[in-house]
């Protein structure tokens, strides 16, 4: 895959799940980080169950780099804005009239591990599943074409869109465009950088619904598949297990709550 | 309201996958020009005026879900039902006539700015934690706080400072697109 | 195989006709030119031989134009999808972007058409064989050359079988290697002769060594019909605004100068003009 998606093509056996377990694992993942009921979980979730995860994936390092580069300014915001107002006992230091708790950095703390726990879901899912794969198990399940076909098509068109957008920029310094100046020249500065950019694209969209056309994009009636996407009774049981054990969490929580 | 059905043809359908390419791909514009705006949103105001509210909802749904599974934004997929909101609003506002004049445009961006702030507010709050990872903006809520407002306000009121002012000024760069843009092409989006 | 009678068509929203009363007929397997000056209406008859004109487009059809027995007008472009296939300048636009490798865009309408995997694996290796793309399989479309876009593109449409293939003016946009491999991939085509090939294109020579027949368009009428040989060596070419094969002009420029003697027609291809000019 080019650079504009995460996925790295591996031969794990996580690569080789059929998509909708690991969309499963994402869901799942997901009522974990807004479920569980403390930071100690939290973490346990993502060391003891995530990171074994990606190792199984061989996408450790990756997913340790990204969800770490994401999760890191969440961490020191939270920490901080949290640690200051939100109420707590724990004086750990002031700053003027304003006391940094324990309990109140505590509870950033716990907010920074539920993202932490989500986007390791959603990074399981982005590194080791390819789109297009989890489309087709998406459309086998019902999902419009052309749903599937909106999400494939600008995942594969919007590098373009960068890259010309950079094109445009440079041609226009050429000329002289100066790209300081004052914050109304700056603005007066987008319509002629974007407008181009969208006008020949909008231009160019009346073609592509042409040739989809031509390929019978709207034709009524089945469809069939080049890919062929594996599943097993294993993994069936896996997804029924992950859904009784989310909504269970959920149960669970809701319980705690009304205590 | 205009019928959900004629709102997605073949055409409309490519038109949005474009969209969706143009809000992440070339939402980076202003930043190189120095501008400390992130506009993320043309393509959806976009799809919302040529075509109709439910193809505008849908392009700005998917354009964040798309932009999470990039890997390149994973929190956008919190904000794909706002998203969603701001494509009906240019939606309903393209319906009602208001991209034909530059300040009716304008003004239609600061309400739907608004109202994104508004609605992005208890995300922030309670999914996040009353913060949005970036320093600036955790700076401005952080002076809030101090101020006395609780999280929830400190995150509207952050998202006021620029959400009005960002929308405002992608619905004007549409406006600016449309003044450019064949008939033909027009009338082909809206079904014609 | 697909005829036109009488044929007009209008574009919406605008007072005079593209195409105004065309009488046309081309045969199962024929392999027919088209050429014009620009505006003539070369692209609209293209659109109205694949049904985007009146079906994509609107606007108004008088006339009547046939796919074998079946009045186009009466058919949908998804029932066109597999019976006339259109190729046009743009690769880029014609790559679906619905799929991640070239194997999987030439499977594309395959799969939309509901055919057997089983017949679209065989169907798309047969394609790119035929098309040179086999090493490029597992490529993503999107890192290829122009050429080899258009080449993909060119593989999509034909994986279909379509009885018709419409190319409208595939080359304007590639280098000289890709214009080669794509003209070489045309005669194939027509040499197998179980696909109607329609190409509009300006390479008069080209036209001359491998169409049977050449039609003429001036201002959305049929001007001219017959052989290549025949169209390409009228001197009317040029008022049309059209222009003329390298080797009429030169023949031309010889007989003016009274270096050959006046030859019954010019010629048009090299094979002629070496005969005129021995």
């Amino acid at each position: 895959m080019r650079g504009n998606l995460l996925y790295l093509d591996k031969e794990s056996s996580l690569h080789q799940l059929h998509p909708l377990s690991k969309l499963a694992f994402t869901f799942f993942f997901l009522i974990c980080a807004a479920a569980l009921p403390g930071l100690d979980w939290l973490l346990a979730a993502y060391f003891f169950l995530l990171l074994p995860l990606a190792g199984w994936g061989q996408v450790t390092a990756p997913f340790l780099r990204s969800s770490w580069a994401v999760i890191t300014p969440f961490v020191i915001s939270l920490s901080l804005i949290q640690g200051f107002f939100t109420g707590g006992e724990t004086v750990l230091f002031s700053l003027g009239r304003f006391a940094f708790t324990f309990e109140g950095w505590l509870a950033g703390l716990t907010v920074a591990a539920r993202i932490l726990v989500a986007l390791g879901g959603a990074l399981l899912l982005t590194l080791t599943t390819r789109p297009d794969a989890l489309m087709q198990a998406l459309t086998q399940r019902g999902l419009p074409n052309s749903l599937a076909y909106i999400v494939l098509s600008s995942i594969q068109i919007f590098p373009r869109f960068q890259d010309r957008a950079q094109l445009i920029l440079q041609a226009q310094q050429a000329r002289g465009l100066e790209t300081g100046g004052n914050l109304v020249r700056r603005l007066k500065l987008l319509v002629p950088l974007s407008g181009p950019l969208i006008l020949s694209s909008i231009v160019d969209v009346e073609e592509r619904a042409m040739a989809l056309e031509a390929r019978g994009f709207s034709r009524p009636g089945r469809k069939t598949s080049l890919l062929v996407l594996r599943d097993s009774q294993a993994q069936r049981l896996l997804r029924f297990v992950l859904l009784l054990l989310g909504l269970g969490l959920i149960t669970l929580r809701v319980w705690t709550l009304f205590q | 309201m205009n019928n959900f059905r004629k709102e997605f043809t073949t055409y409309s359908i490519a038109l949005i996958a474009v969209a969706i390419a143009i809000n992440i791909g070339g939402g980076q514009i202003p930043r190189l020009v120095g501008l400390p705006l992130y506009l993320d949103s043309i393509g959806t105001v976009l799809v919302g005026v040529l075509v109709g509210p439910w193809a505008g909802a849908l392009t700005g749904f998917l354009s964040n879900v798309i932009w999470t599974l990039t890997g390149l934004y994973p929190q956008a997929i919190a904000w794909a039902g706002v998203a969603a909101i701001i494509g009906a609003l240019a939606g309903i506002f393209g319906q009602a006539g208001w991209f034909q004049q530059w300040w009716k445009a304008a003004v239609g961006g600061l309400i739907t700015g608004v109202v994104a702030a508004i609605l992005s507010a208890p995300i922030a709050a309670y999914v996040f934690g009353g913060v949005t990872g970036s320093a600036g903006t955790d700076a401005v809520v952080a002076a809030f706080r101090a101020s006395g407002l609780d999280a929830l306000f400190s995150n509207v009121a952050q998202g006021t400072m620029s959400d009005p002012l960002d929308k405002m000024i992608t619905f004007l760069v549409v406006w600016a697109v449309l003044l450019a843009l064949p008939q033909r092409l027009k009338a082909r989006s809206r079904g014609e | 195989m697909i005829s036109l009678q009488d044929f007009s068509y209008r574009y919406p929203g605008q007072q005079h006709f593209a195409l105004q009363q065309l009488n046309l007929e081309i045969k199962a397997g024929q392999f027919c030119g088209f050429i014009g000056a620009n505006g003539a209406g070369k692209s609209t008859l293209c659109y109205a031989l694949s049904g985007f004109a009146p079906h994509f487009f609107r606007g108004e059809v008088r006339g009547r134009a046939w796919l074998g027995k079946k009045n186009i007008s009466d058919l949908s472009l998804a029932d066109l999808a597999g019976e006339v296939g259109l190729v046009f300048q743009n690769a880029f636009n014609q790559i679906s972007g619905a799929r991640f490798t070239v194997r999987g865009e030439i499977a594309f309408g395959l799969e939309n058409l509901g055919l057997a995997r089983r017949r679209i694996v065989t169907r798309v290796d047969e394609v790119l064989a035929l098309m040179d793309l086999a090493d490029l399989a597992d490529r993503s479309p999107y890192e290829l050359s122009g050429g080899q876009q258009q080449r993909v593109a060119i593989a999509s449409i034909l994986a279909m079988q379509p009885k018709v293939l419409v190319l409208d003016e595939p080359v304007s946009q590639l280098d000289p290697h890709g214009t080669q491999a794509v003209f070489k991939i045309i005669e194939m085509i027509s040499q197998r002769g179980d696909t109607t090939v329609v190409l509009v294109e300006h390479k008069l020579e080209w036209l001359a060594a491998y169409a049977d027949r050449v039609i003429v368009l001036d201002h959305g009428r049929l001007v001219m019909d017959g052989t290549a040989r025949a169209v390409l060596a009228s001197a009317d070419l040029v008022k049309l605004g059209i222009g003329r094969t390298l080797y009429s002009e030169a023949a031309d420029l010889a007989r003016n100068k009274k270096l050959v003697s006046a030859p019954s027609h010019l010629p048009v291809t090299l094979n002629q003009a070496q005969a005129l000019f021995q």
